[in-house]
């Protein structure tokens, strides 16, 4: 080990075999995943994302969302918190990424688990508002205010449609309103899609009993 | 102070090595810039830290300037750490102590030549760039250009320019290697090429794979798992012990004298240490063979660490010596820290303990020791080692450098027990889907809250060195002044 071709080969097949079965195995074969039918409407599973939505991963990836928020419903083998949450109705496997740009796994949970936040919440107008101010719907929340993704506008004639319903010390000034912005919009987007109530293949959905 | 001379050991080669003092000539300039900045990086890196931790007791802190959230501070802070200084102090150290112990200067005999000057010119461009990058990266987080991938948040053009630097600086200690004047190598060599080798390949790999052309999204997170464990374990780890098996045994005048034991310490590490990221992915969405894997890799990479801290907190020691030295203080608590990170990391890729403390304090503790206290600490070593070896006089303020240690110490240890604690806490509580999610939020506040005093201890602590660090290089400067008149 004395001569470098020597300590070199020695370190190139030892790293080799990580780099084999992280790296190159993952890459040749998750990265050829492909969707499967959907035998109920059709389509393809997992479905396609919108624009808007796709548009979304980038505010999602800017904000660092990940930072705090996981994508992974973990196997029920490793534990069933994840489940019992109501977290997911079935454990995260591979093929349900292969829409995204970004695998936003996470490894830190400030706040929920989010790859069923589009089953969970399903209202646009609670993700705007929360989004806006999140203590002023969940007490307490550590989650930063994202109010620099609204607009803050005179009220031209009528109040607009988008307008968020806010209360005490976050209603605007009379005569004012608050809308979402198209990275807003685009957001909310992204967290209504991610939805992965549907059974794969790999994935079945288990019946269980109610929740405890 | 002791100082240790590097190398001590007789030579068997043709070529007689050189001095000590014309290798340290050789590299000074690009060592000090690189060391010089890991530092101010590191308080920078501590003060966003600082925020960030303030951010989780009171989210309203700072609050309504967009680019100071929580999900931007936090990526800066962390690439800040391991860019801007574990990865830049750990080329600094690394490019010293290759030169030392190959006897040989940078750029070879005719380093004072034009093609010594070229080279030099060439390596301190290339420490500018790296600084650059870094600097650039972390604007671009701030403005909302991050990738969202975990550690790799910098835009591609940033990556690429750190990989093109770290090249430029690094096939440097490959060749110093290959043309070593010393005869036998050390292991301290072994572990350096095997860092300098793996740092590209890893962070080329990932960068390739994640940032620049991405791959599907559903093979990405084995890479990103990956790309964690092994910069870690293949690049950071081996160049902070290549210091401590390179001057512990200098500096405490004893000779390890257990050299296969060394041997197989450094294989199992390289053969394990790449696979040590996939305790991010035990139960994650990845084929099972692969949290198999993790759950091994896990309990394995016990060995290597074992091996090596009996390797090398076996050695006799005059307690004198420790007790005066803060480098050898620096070694020793930083490999009290990897036995440490070894324990919560088996610990943690036990399934069913995973199960309950993955994505809480606990995983993160695991993270932040090995950063902070297997890299940093034995870094903090060779910084205070090499510096007046360079500068060619003692040049450290004692007493700056023993509030450093304890402040550091202090902070760390506390960090890392209330991360554990709080963790396990949260970990525990999350299993029982009655506890509400914000209920367990509201328990994890008064760790949330200690966790800011030792963020506070650690920025001290950083701001400490740099001081000592600033008087240290100011002196010079002063006396260059007072000779030049
Ligand atoms: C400081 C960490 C933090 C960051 C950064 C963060 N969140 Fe949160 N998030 C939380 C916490 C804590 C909660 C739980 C309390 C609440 O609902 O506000 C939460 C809750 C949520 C919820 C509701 C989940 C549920 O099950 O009701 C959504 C949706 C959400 N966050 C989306 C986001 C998005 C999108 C981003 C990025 C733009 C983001 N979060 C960034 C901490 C964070």
């Amino acid at each position: 080990m004395h001569r470098l071709p020597t300590l070199l080969s020695g370190i190139f097949l030892v790293f080799l075999a990580s780099w084999l079965g992280l790296v190159a195995y993952p890459a040749l074969q998750l990265g050829r995943l492909t969707p499967v039918a959907d035998a109920d409407n059709g389509g393809t599973l997992p479905p396609v994302y919108g624009g808007q939505a796709i548009a979304g991963q980038r505010i999602y990836a800017m904000e660092g969302c990940i930072s705090c928020h996981s994508q992974q419903v973990r196997q029920t083998s490793i534990t069933s918190s994840d489940v019992e949450r109501g977290w997911g109705v079935r454990p995260s496997v591979a093929r349900d990424y292969l829409r995204d740009s970004t695998a936003f796994l996470g490894s830190r949970r400030l706040g929920q688990d989010l790859s069923n936040i589009g089953v969970r919440r399903p209202d646009a107008k609670w993700h705007f508002v929360h989004l806006y101010h999140p203590s002023a719907v969940c007490d307490g929340s550590l989650m930063p205010c994202f109010s620099d993704l609204f607009l803050v506008r005179k009220i031209q004639g009528q109040r607009s449609d988008e307008a968020l319903d806010l209360t005490g010390a976050d209603a605007p000034k009379e005569g004012y309103e608050v809308i979402p912005t198209v990275e807003a919009k685009n957001l909310v987007a992204y967290l209504l899609s991610l939805r992965h109530d549907y059974p794969l293949p790999e994935a079945p959905i288990k019946k269980t009993g109610p929740a405890k | 102070m002791i100082h240790a001379t590097l190398p001590n050991q007789q030579k068997d080669s043709g070529l007689k090595p050189v001095d000590n003092r014309s290798i340290d000539a050789s590299v000074r300039l690009p060592v000090i810039i690189l060391f010089g900045n890991a530092v101010h990086w590191l308080v920078i890196a501590s003060l966003l830290s600082l925020i960030v931790s303030i951010k989780l007791i009171a989210p309203g802190f700072l609050g309504g300037i967009s680019f100071l959230n929580y999900g931007r501070l936090a990526p800066m802070a962390r690439d800040l750490m391991l860019y801007g200084w574990a990865t830049q102090a750990a080329m600094a150290a690394g490019i010293w102590l290759m030169a030392r112990l190959c006897g040989c200067p940078l750029g070879g005999d005719k380093g004072d030549g034009l093609g010594g000057m070229l080279l030099r010119t060439l390596i301190i461009s290339a420490t500018i760039l790296w600084n650059l990058a870094v600097l650039l990266g972390t604007l671009a987080i701030f403005a909302g250009y991050s990738t969202g991938v975990e550690w790799l948040e910098y835009p591609h053009w940033a990556s690429s320019m750190l990989l093109l630097s770290f090249l430029l600086i690094g096939i440097w200690s490959i060749l110093l290697f290959d043309r070593r004047r010393t005869g036998r190598a050390e292991v301290a060599q072994w572990y350096l090429v095997a860092a300098f080798c793996c740092f590209p390949w890893i962070y080329g790999t990932a960068n390739l794979l994640l940032v620049w052309k991405p791959i599907q999204a559903s093979a990405q997170g084995p890479i990103q798992s990956w790309y964690c464990g092994s910069l870690l374990a293949l690049w950071l780890l081996p160049v902070a012990l290549a210091s401590v098996y390179a001057l512990l045994p200098r500096l405490l005048d004893c000779n390890p004298n257990r050299r296969h034991l060394a041997t197989l310490g450094f294989w199992m590490l390289l053969l394990i240490g790449g696979w040590n990221g996939m305790d991010r992915l035990i139960g994650g969405p990845v084929p099972a063979w692969m949290t198999s894997a993790g759950v091994v890799a896990g309990v394995l990479f016990l060995i290597p660490v074992f091996i090596i801290s009996i390797n090398l907190l076996g050695m006799p020691r005059n307690e004198t010596i420790v007790s005066s030295n803060f480098p050898v203080r620096f070694f020793l608590m930083g490999l009290y820290a990897l036995v440490l990170v070894g324990v919560i990391g088996a610990l943690d890729s036990l399934p069913d303990f995973s199960g309950v403390v993955r994505f809480t304090a606990f995983t993160e503790a695991k993270a932040q020791l090995w950063i902070l206290g297997a890299v940093s600490l034995p870094l903090f070593g060779v910084l205070y080692e090499a510096l007046p070896q360079l500068l060619g006089r003692e040049c450290w303020c004692s007493t700056l450098s023993g509030r450093h240690y304890i402040i550091t110490l202090v902070g760390l240890g506390m960090l890392i027990a209330l991360m554990l604690l709080g963790g396990l806490f949260t970990g525990i509580a999350l299993t029982d889907p009655t506890v509400s999610f914000l209920n367990i939020t509201s328990y994890s506040y008064p760790f949330h809250l200690m966790e800011c005093v030792a963020q506070l201890l650690l920025l001290i602590a950083a701001l400490i060195l740099g001081v000592n660090i600033t008087r240290s290089l100011a002196g010079d400067y002063l006396l260059n002044k007072q000779t030049g008149k």
